[in-house]
């Protein structure tokens, strides 16, 4: 079993109408065995960031608490906020840093730029970034989550809508996917 | 080391799909023939006809699947002559597993769904794997962009959860051109995000009329 798959992860994040939807399962386990129920993956650095770790568990929680400190070291000397852009340079930036020995996460981040323009992104493990205009997908049940975000996604949704997309197309995949489930937590910009 | 046995196989892509309804049944295939990076030819259908009521549809190495059509379409025509009369979909089923274990040690390189009418002309569909475990089911979707699709018919089909106990019909209670449009978006879908599929969609739509066939363009890149 690849080191991807140890604890088992499935994120997306959707852009709709001035608004954002991230969304994670709730499992961690083992390999096939279950810890939690109630694991989360998302993380909030400001009131319009979050940002979604998976992959290894610990490799995940590491990451999370360097970032948190970079960007409350960036608040108290830049006295703003990072935009998202910006936060998504720092994140490549520490990951390819690990270049020969990287942490094995899958980062997923979603904010609200300038105007409340949506911003999501995703990397690979050691930093490449790709940008998308609709939705981004990581984790386990990836090709799942293509597929169902694919069918069920439309441009400029708005929030309701946004939000059962969201969650239908989540479900739908980690359903077929063993290492993921246990419900979703969905966050809502 | 000799052991290594994948230079015998290649894997040519493709995806199909399978739906079972109260009277119907849609197969349906894209007609992409692939290897590595390259595409071999646009225009490669993956369905054949076993029986009047009965058609396979298989994605995986398509020397293999053109061997186990022969093999299939042979044995059928023996039945056919002892017995007087057409295959049931559900002996298909049963033939197909058995002619795919008997090479358990060399298997066929095909992901194979089946696809027809019962005896009671209900439609079914029956799922295998490479070695010929099989499984009668409402659903089922094989090939490179198997996984792509899958989710998407559990949400959109309303068929009972196969987990479900007691275990119930799993037919869907879609009418038959609500099936065919699905299967056209899940294609839609499948081709944007997987190498391996599009070019051409093939529908089967077969029904107490007889047996239908559909095409529709996909993409091309």
């Amino acid at each position: 079993m690849s080191i991807f798959e140890y604890n088992g992860s499935a994120l997306v994040a959707m852009v709709g109408k001035n608004c954002f939807a991230i969304a994670s399962d709730r499992r961690l386990g083992v390999q096939l065995q279950t810890i939690a129920t109630d694991f989360r993956r998302i993380y909030k650095i400001h009131d319009k960031l979050y940002i979604g770790l998976s992959g290894l568990a610990t490799d995940a929680q590491t990451l999370y608490q360097r970032l948190v400190f970079r960007h409350k070291l960036y608040q108290l000397r830049e006295e703003r906020d990072m935009k998202p852009e910006t936060f998504a340079s720092l994140v490549s930036a520490l990951l390819y840093e690990k270049r020969f020995g990287p942490y094995f996460v899958q980062p997923v981040i979603a904010g609200l730029g300038d105007d409340n323009k949506p911003f999501i992104c995703t990397m690979d493990s050691i930093g490449a970034k790709e940008l998308a205009k609709d939705f981004v997908v990581a984790g386990t049940a990836s090709e799942s989550l293509y597929g169902a975000c694919e069918s069920m996604y439309k441009s400029d949704m708005e929030p309701e809508e946004l939000f059962e997309t969201i969650s239908q197309a989540l479900l739908a995949s980690v359903d077929r996917d063993c290492l993921s489930g246990w419900g979703g937590h969905v966050l809502f910009v | 080391m000799a052991l290594r046995g994948d230079w015998v196989y290649e894997n040519n892509g493709g995806t199909c799909v399978a739906i079972a309804g109260s009277d119907y049944c849609v197969v349906a295939a894209d007609t992409r023939l692939s290897v590595g990076y390259s595409i071999y030819t646009r225009d490669y259908s993956k369905i054949c006809k076993l029986a009047d009521k009965c058609v396979l549809a298989s994605s995986g190495f398509q020397g293999d699947m053109k061997a186990l059509q022969k093999n299939l379409s042979a044995k059928h025509l023996i039945y056919q002559h002892q017995h007087n009369k057409q295959m049931s979909c559900p002996a298909m089923a049963r033939l197909l597993s058995n002619t795919l274990y008997y090479k358990r040690f060399f298997p066929y390189y095909t992901f194979n769904i089946l696809g027809g009418l019962d005896n009671e002309g209900k439609g079914c569909v029956y799922s295998y794997d490479a070695v010929g475990s099989y499984e009668r089911v409402g659903y089922s979707c094989q090939g490179t962009g198997g996984a792509l699709i899958m989710p998407v018919l559990d949400n959109q089909l309303k068929s009972p959860s196969p987990l479900l106990l007691p275990s119930r019909d799993a037919v869907t209670p879609l009418s038959e051109s609500e099936a065919v449009d699905l299967v056209k978006d899940v294609f839609a879908s499948a081709t944007e995000r997987d190498i391996y599929t599009g070019d051409k969609l093939e529908i089967i739509v077969v029904n107490a009329t007889g047996i239908r066939q559909e095409f529709l363009d996909l993409r091309k890149d």
